[in-house]
């Protein structure tokens, strides 16, 4: 079959659009080795004609880089269906703005996005590094490498290295060639059928999906340069410069991916309908885990730079968080998450590539972390060795003879992984550990490292519960995924002490603090956060004493963060960033904690049915089953419906623009009124169902935004749902001509007035005239007869009225007298009512109290981050200088 | 040195038990008759079931009787039928679903679950019906 295909010139396909891209895509792979290599030398020989053609060749890895962006982009934006990624993931109805997204729907894509920020980063670097631009870019160009591999796609039998963007669609699916349209119009005109593609996921399509993954991706890639420092730094010896400038870049990366993980809490609050920002989805957990760790690094980097301690421990995060960025890339894209996620990912069988890429890392760090070329190479050579099994193992599906062996296989690659790793860190603490005087409870390095470790600690909490289905995976257990309140019970505790660290650690200096002259202002930060906490507990109406001490805790978090920077820090704005994002972060905490514990389902009913007790024998609240009945409220079309302090109308529906449109907006009203009967407040909301073909029943939901609270609402069902027959009330009459009839219920009378007969190819044809007649208001029906004179056979086609809501059809015919000038014939009508519909949706209100908080806490952090990088950028000019 | 180090130790130990208590109140993939024990062993513990839809029997879904119930009979991995009893509306084309995740507890003579995880079956996929419309 793939022979004659070969010899076949297909018609109208732009194939050079695809070579060149191709063609870039192999010129910035071989560019960034190049560059590598040129640093490295470079590196070690001090010569700089080296730089200058490393230089030139990351410049010419970036361009190209550009290059493959723009031909990817042409090829959706002129819908060259002859491309598969084009087919796959766009169509003809698809807005240019929303082009964009194609990319980050396909693994391809994502990855040139990780690779067009790395490229970007790397030019900002070879301008900003200065002495450190060689080794720096030896790992940026390794990176680079790495990435690129994923899309030069190379084959070799069942062998591949990564999946080029620029596959063409009859290559990755052959049996398109072989659909039965294609025999008439000649196989090498298949495109003339391919004229649209296979559309973006609807989800996708939505103003914060072009804006939130580039930012994730953005810092995702940002976390490879403190990495790349902290490797760098290893790499020549023990130099402390390097701390200053892996400083300022883990504060963008804690920035950045923290804006980017918010913005995926808004998108989903916005667009899907679980109804909240957050759902502890592993698929959120992997870029949290990066983050958590970032954060805690970017802490500990101050400490190393201001006392010189805690150097490990420095290196340590900073290489752990760029690792979690990589293990975060290996959960959502090898398809190991698989039913764990709503976000899933196709497999494109590169989990073994993923996993190779993982482990390369580590490798280079290793190999730059150990002294002395015999221990490197007999690592080396065991490493590879015992890595390469493994790697088939998870790459190549087992073959049941031999799955105990590869399950055997697999368990002493991963013993070995995880020697390896603790090999690594004891080789780096052996390198890195100095001896120190005691550290001391009153220095501010003293908690911050324990802020630190708290925040490390939540890391451990989300990695052991999201890497279940990895060890699934690994052992073959059959764990479930923890569910949300298996995680908020835990994470609830493990902030407290944070906040807590976070109010206080300003207030020590460095290395000893004057214990008498911080006491007044803490006793007196302390004495305004309780009585701000005490009025915020009433205003939002908070209960449970763990909700309480949270709120305290966030309190505390932004009073003492705000005192502080009034009292040392006046109107320096610069030196500010550091309290601004403690105070935002507080914030965000706050929202969190009010939009959740407050969450006020207003569509949950009382009906319903009767569900597991509410306190079990012991007297334990059971808080698993109970909460989620009964959440949605039926409303009927222009029926008010008490949603407790609202009126509820479900007004009408329309569809959406555009002829062939699949969206139907459902307009609901909202009323409420106060004791005197006066509408306060009224809005309209129109939460969106789309019917997707390819997804099913899509909903979008609606919110109304207050200040102080968001009204969110959703669709979860609707009456059009329901498989019902439209006419109902049938009767049947035989009847001859002039005669009176009536319906079911009587309300209509009928008389057949007149016959219309016409010889067709396939037989003969009768058309009656029915007159319909209701209140002085009558209509014609002309239901047709069909018969075949020949076989005898007959075809009928009932005639319908929407605005009388009736139909009749002919059953049969009784012929009396065969003289048809006679007119004696009898007619078997079927007449019939429309079955009464009353349009319904069933939806779900909810209530977000204070939701705001969330996002308000959110623009402020950022910006504490950006003060913080400005000043921190501007004070290592000055040193330079 | 020493109450440092202690402090780390304390960490440590918290971070163990942490992990450990969230391993203990992990739960196994589970058959109905499991899940029938463990309801009275522990009442009121969730646990997840993986679930294939008897399409033999009926699937009764009634909005305006309830909007919140939705019954069906469902097979679990070792082909045990049970009685489900889902307290949300029905989700879309859920006669097509090819396998689900019930979450919830084992009841009476019925599983209630309160979340069914469902993955479409032409979710992501090159559903055929692309190649039709393309006509």
């Amino acid at each position: 079959m793939n022979e004659p295909i070969k010899n076949i010139v297909f018609t109208g396909e732009w194939l050079w659009l695809g070579n060149l891209g191709h063609a870039f895509t192999i010129i910035a792979f071989i560019a960034a080795i190049a560059s590598a290599y040129f640093y490295f030398q470079h590196e070690s020989s001090k010569n700089n004609s080296m730089l200058q053609w490393a230089k030139r060749c990351f410049q010419l890895h970036a361009i190209s880089i550009v290059g493959v962006f723009v031909v990817l982009f042409s090829i959706i934006f002129y819908h060259r269906y002859e491309f598969y990624y084009a087919w796959r993931h766009s169509s003809n109805a698809l807005p240019v703005y929303y082009m964009i997204s194609c990319f980050w729907e396909g693994q391809e894509g994502s990855f040139l996005l990780w690779l067009f920020w790395n490229a970007l980063i790397g030019l900002v670097l070879q301008r900003s590094a200065k002495e450190w631009e060689s080794p720096v870019m030896v790992v940026i160009a390794f990176a680079q490498i790495a990435l690129g591999s994923m899309l030069v796609g190379f084959h070799w039998g069942d062998f591949k290295i990564g999946s080029s963007p620029f596959d063409l669609l009859r290559e990755q699916r052959p049996d398109f060639l072989n659909i039965p349209i294609l025999g008439q119009l000649g196989v090498e005109n298949y495109l003339q059928v391919f004229k649209d593609g296979n559309g973006l996921n609807a989800l996708l399509q939505n103003y914060w999906m072009v804006i939130h993954p580039p930012t994730l991706f953005l810092g995702f890639a940002t976390a490879i340069v403190p990495f790349a420092y902290s490797l760098s730094a290893l790499w020549r010896g023990s130099d402390r410069g390097w701390i200053a400038p892996a400083h300022i870049w883990s504060l963008v990366c804690a920035g950045i991916l923290g804006l980017g993980i918010i913005m995926g809490g808004f998108w989903a609050y916005e667009s899907l309908s679980f109804g909240g920002y957050w759902a502890w989805d592993p698929v959120e957990n992997a870029s949290l885990m990066p983050w958590l760790i970032m954060a805690s690094a970017a802490h500990m980097l101050i400490i190393t730079k201001a006392t010189g301690r805690h150097l490990f421990t420095s290196h340590l995060l900073v290489q752990l968080s760029f690792w979690l960025v990589l293990y975060a890339t290996f959960l959502t894209r090898s398809g190991i998450l698989g039913e764990a996620s709503v976000h899933s990912f196709t497999d494109l069988g590169l989990s073994g590539q993923l996993l190779l890429f993982l482990l390369a890392f580590l490798a280079l760090a290793l190999v730059v972390v150990l002294q002395g070329k015999q221990r490197k190479i007999a690592l080396f050579s065991i490493l590879a060795v015992m890595l390469i099994p493994m790697v088939l193992a998870y790459s190549i599906e087992a073959p049941t003879s031999v799955e105990t062996f590869y399950q055997w296989l697999k368990g002493l690659g991963t013993c070995l992984f995880f020697g390896w790793l603790i090999y690594y860190i004891y080789v780096l603490y052996q390198r890195t550990k100095m001896e120190m005087s005691d550290e001391r409870m009153d220095s501010r390095e003293f908690w911050m490292f324990l802020g630190s470790m708290f925040l490390i600690l939540s890391l451990v909490q989300v990695f052991a519960a999201t890497s279940i289905p990895v060890f699934n995976k690994l052992f073959g257990y059959k764990t479930a995924v923890p569910t949300a309140a298996d995680y908020n019970k835990v994470q609830l505790w493990l902030a407290m002490p944070i906040f807590l660290l976070m109010s206080l650690g300003y207030w020590f200096k460095f290395r000893e603090t004057d214990i008498a002259s911080i006491k007044r202002p803490l006793l007196v930060n302390t004495v305004l956060t309780l009585v701000a906490a005490l009025l915020l507990t009433i205003g939002f109406a908070i209960e449970g004493y763990q909700f309480i001490l949270f709120l305290v805790l966030t309190t505390g978090v932004v009073v003492f963060n705000m005192v502080y920077g009034i009292k040392k820090k006046k109107t320096e704005w610069k030196r500010w960033g550091g309290n601004i994002s403690h105070i935002g972060f507080g914030i965000l905490m706050m929202g969190v904690l009010v939009s959740s514990v407050n969450k006020n389902i207003l569509s949950s009913t009382k009906e319903g049915i009767d569900m597991a007790p509410e306190v079990d024998q012991k007297g334990n609240q059971d808080n698993k089953g109970i909460k989620f009945n009964r959440e949605n409220q039926l409303l009927y079309k222009n029926k008010p419906q008490v949603l407790q302090e609202y009126t509820a109308i479900y007004l009408d529906d329309r569809k959406g623009l555009g002829v062939d449109s699949i969206d139907k907006y459902f307009r609901v009203a909202f009323v409420k009124k106060n004791e005197q009967g006066k509408t306060i407040d009224s809005f309209v909301l129109e939460p969106k169902t789309q019917n997707n073909p390819k997804m099913g029943l899509l909903a979008e939901p609606s919110t109304r935004h207050f200040l102080h609270t968001d009204i969110f609402s959703h669709v979860n069902y609707e009456s059009s749902m329901d498989r019902k027959e439209p006419y109902s009330n049938f009767r049947i009459d035989t009847i001859g001509f002039f005669r009176p009839f009536i319906t079911q219920t009587g309300k209509v009378v009928m008389t057949i007035d007149s016959i219309r007969r016409t010889k067709e190819t396939a037989g003969l044809k009768l058309v009656l005239a029915i007159k319909a007649k209701r209140l002085g208001d009558s209509v014609w029906l002309r239901p047709e007869f069909m018969i075949n004179e020949q076989t005898g056979d007959f075809e009928m086609k009932a005639a319908e009225n929407d605005r009388f809501g009736i139909m009749a059809n002919i059953i049969n015919l009784q012929i009396i007298d065969p003289n048809p000038a006679h007119q004696n014939i009898l007619f078997v009508i079927q007449t019939g009512e429309k079955t009464p519909v009353w349009d319904y949706v069933v939806i779900q209100v909810i209530a977000f109290p204070w939701i705001n908080l969330v996002w308000a806490g959110t623009i402020i952090m950022v910006i504490g981050f950006v003060i913080s990088v400005i000043n921190r950028i501007q004070k290592q000019k000055k040193l330079m200088v | 040195m020493k109450p440092f180090h202690l402090i780390l130790l304390v960490l440590a130990g918290v971070g163990i038990a942490t992990v450990i208590s969230m391993y203990g109140n992990t739960t196994q993939y589970v058959a109905f008759p499991d899940a029938k024990r463990i309801a009275i062993e522990n009442p009121g513990k969730a646990v997840h079931v993986v679930c294939k839809l008897n399409k033999a029997k009926p699937v009764i879904y009634d909005a305006q009787t309830n909007a919140n119930r939705l019954e069906f009979y469902g097979f679990d991995s070792l082909n045990n039928e049970s009685k489900v009893i889902f307290t949300k509306p029905k989700p879309s084309q859920f006669e097509q679903l090819e396998k689900m995740v019930l979450i919830g507890t084992y009841q009476d003579d019925h599983f209630l679950a309160t979340e069914i995880l469902s993955k479409c079956p032409s979710k992501y996929e090159d559903a055929p019906g692309a190649v039709k419309s393309s006509k």
